[in-house]
């Protein structure tokens, strides 16, 4: 089988948040670049579809040059080879030219079977590239798939099962496809030594965006950018909740305890009727 | 382009209309449709759904557009995206706008890349600027920033909206139904649903619950979680769980709220033994007033909710759960 990952670079979301100088984006200055958590699972998913079927693992990664890094990392953890296309003007780049420059891409690699990928990146919080990428290879998608049941390399085909809410659905969708993948659907191997040293020995093509031919796939050059997305961010905030921060505690110690619980509990109920009026 | 807004509903599997459609609808008309000068429309995708027309209609629909097919049953991508995008570009609207279910997340980008128009997800504002293009503010970096994004130069312009962040008011209108004529094949239909397993509850889903009664790892056992469940139902909330809550096996993923779950936004959120992550905050902190019960008087959940007891929950949950019991029976 021939097996994608599609894999991001994101901002470590743990760090603290501030906005930068222009308003309009989030300071990146000593923010820490890691691995998009969701196509860690996506990679580890595609690992483990080779080693079940037979095959090869391909990196898809659209970036600027720090990107290399993760995928360095899927590279150690097993993948066989990747494609980096590369450029520092992606940063203001939409969901929709995005979507249709890695398809583009992706067509170039020839036949396929499956794609995996996060079902979001974690500092963007932008869910849809996935999806229009499916669009764009004018392949079938499956999103949110909590486990792959079963693969049909031969009958071209995948069972899914994927969360809805209140529930879930199991899913047959003809080969090739793209799975997005969530939280929890396997739990993704570390990098071992030996892999990172094989790692640097794997095939890496590096694609430009001059490589492209953006008019064959309906884009202008303007598209590429901030002066001709489709959507465009202005402005950039951090939420300023003002919470109450009115907690209850024991008299000796923090704890309440004995008699302290009792009224504790009346004093939060009287707070969450009178006062915020909440029940 | 005319200029309408449309309001894509949300449908359950039990085929009735999720809430979110009708703050979807309410907001619309009144931040959008409004300025724009054009009229609130409806739009029905499914099977068997052209009795719910009326709904639309309570909710301010002018108009209400239907695409009723057997293929549409259960929702399916293919059949979803065939059916919306034909009508988008046989009547091209301003705005198209849809919950952020599991379904809208689902087939909307899709939509959006078959059309050719931009799309935002997961909007908690939605308004017009003063050049009549859509503007919306979303939650990114884990829900610790704002930005706002503002579309231009192509139509229509799609989101989708958080539930829980609008309210919907009633505005009763007799909307004229418009048989959206889309044809859609059994070939057209690519993933085909072989199973659907659906949980029996009475309680609410998390995600469009006014109430959420969440649990922790220091809940300590499967068994323990029932302390939640109790205390939920008497505030007919929804019941949520932390990751490590989740991956200790105590409860299942679909309760896990947080950067990895589901994002909720209810009016009050109850968060029992829960320290408060940022990975949790990400799908909890737009919460209206959030309480935290939590024996470790320096989890970081006290420097950000707004009522609290320090205090081990086996002491504290049972006298509390009582007390609102008595006070939601006295009514």
């Amino acid at each position: 089988m021939k097996i994608l990952a599609i894999v991001s670079q994101t901002q470590d979301t743990e760090a603290k948040i501030k906005v930068s100088a222009s308003g309009d984006s989030v300071d990146t200055e000593g923010i820490k670049w890691i691995m998009n958590p969701y196509d860690e699972f996506a990679v580890e998913e595609a690992i483990q579809t080779k080693e079940k079927h037979g095959g090869e693992v391909m990196i898809v990664s659209m970036g600027p040059g720090r990107v290399i890094e993760s995928i360095r990392q899927a590279l150690a953890m097993g993948a066989d080879s990747a494609v980096h296309i590369k450029d520092d003007s992606f940063a203001d780049i939409d969901s929709f030219a995005m979507g249709k420059v890695l398809a583009a891409e992706i067509k170039k690699l020839g036949d396929y079977d499956i794609i995996f990928t996060g079902m979001k990146i974690i500092d963007e919080e932008s869910g849809q590239v996935a999806v229009q990428v499916a669009e764009e290879l004018g392949i079938p998608h499956v999103s949110l798939v909590s486990k792959v049941v079963e693969i049909d390399p031969d009958g071209k085909k995948a069972v899914c099962q994927k969360e809805i809410d209140g529930g879930h659905m199991v899913v047959e969708v003809p080969l090739p496809c793209l799975i997005t993948c969530p939280d929890a659907m396997n739990e993704p191997r570390y990098a071992s030594l030996p892999g990172i040293m094989k790692a640097k020995k794997k095939p890496l093509t590096e694609v430009t965006l001059g490589d492209i031919d953006l008019g064959s796939i309906g884009l202008s050059e303007a598209e590429m950018g901030k002066e001709g997305a489709r959507v465009k961010t202005v402005e950039m905030k951090v939420p300023q909740i003002e919470r109450k921060l009115k907690i209850i505690k024991g008299q000796d110690e923090p704890m309440v305890k004995g008699a302290e619980v009792e009224q504790a509990a009346e004093e939060l109920i009287k707070l969450l009727r009178d006062e915020a009026k909440v029940i | 382009m005319n200029n309408e807004v449309w309001v894509v509903a949300d449908l359950k599997l039990d085929g009735s209309i999720r809430k979110v459609t009708f703050e979807a609808m309410t907001e619309a008309k009144n931040k959008i449709a409004g300025k724009l000068g054009g009229q609130l429309c409806g739009v029905l995708i499914g099977s068997g759904v052209s009795g719910l027309v009326s709904e639309m209609g309570k909710y301010g629909a002018e108009k209400v557009y239907v695409v009723d097919n057997d293929l549409l049953k259960n929702y399916n991508t293919e059949g979803y995206t065939i059916a919306l995008s034909e009508l988008i570009k046989k009547h091209e609207p301003a705005v198209v706008i849809a919950g952020n279910t599991v379904f809208g997340q689902d087939y909307f980008p899709r939509v959006a890349a078959r059309v050719g128009a931009g799309v935002t997800m997961d909007a908690v504002e939605i308004d017009l600027t003063d050049d009549k293009t859509l503007r919306i503010e979303r939650f990114s970096h884990s829900s610790k920033a704002i930005p706002t994004e503002v579309f231009h130069s192509h139509y229509p312009m799609m989101t989708t909206v958080r539930p829980n962040s609008f309210k919907a008011v009633e505005d009763p209108k007799e909307p004229e139904v418009i048989d959206g004529g889309v044809t859609i094949n059994a070939d057209d239909i690519k993933t085909k649903v072989v199973e659907i397993k659906t949980k029996e509850s009475d309680r609410p889903e998390l995600t469009e619950a006014e109430r959420v009664v969440a649990g922790g790892r220091g809940l300590a056992s499967e068994e323990n979680f029932k302390h939640i469940y109790e205390l939920a139902d008497i505030l007919g909330a929804a019941a949520g769980a932390t990751r490590a809550a989740v991956d200790a096996g105590y409860c299942p993923y679909d309760m896990q709220v947080g950067q990895t779950g589901k994002a909720v936004s209810p009016n009050l959120y109850i968060a029992i033994a829960i320290s408060g992550s940022v990975q949790h905050f990400a799908g909890m902190g737009s919460s209206k007033v959030i309480v935290a019960i939590n024996k470790d008087p320096e989890a970081p959940i006290f420097q950000k909710c707004d009522y609290g007891i320090v205090g081990d929950l086996f002491d504290v949950l049972p006298p509390f759960t009582e007390k609102v019991k008595a006070l939601v029976s006295e009514g």
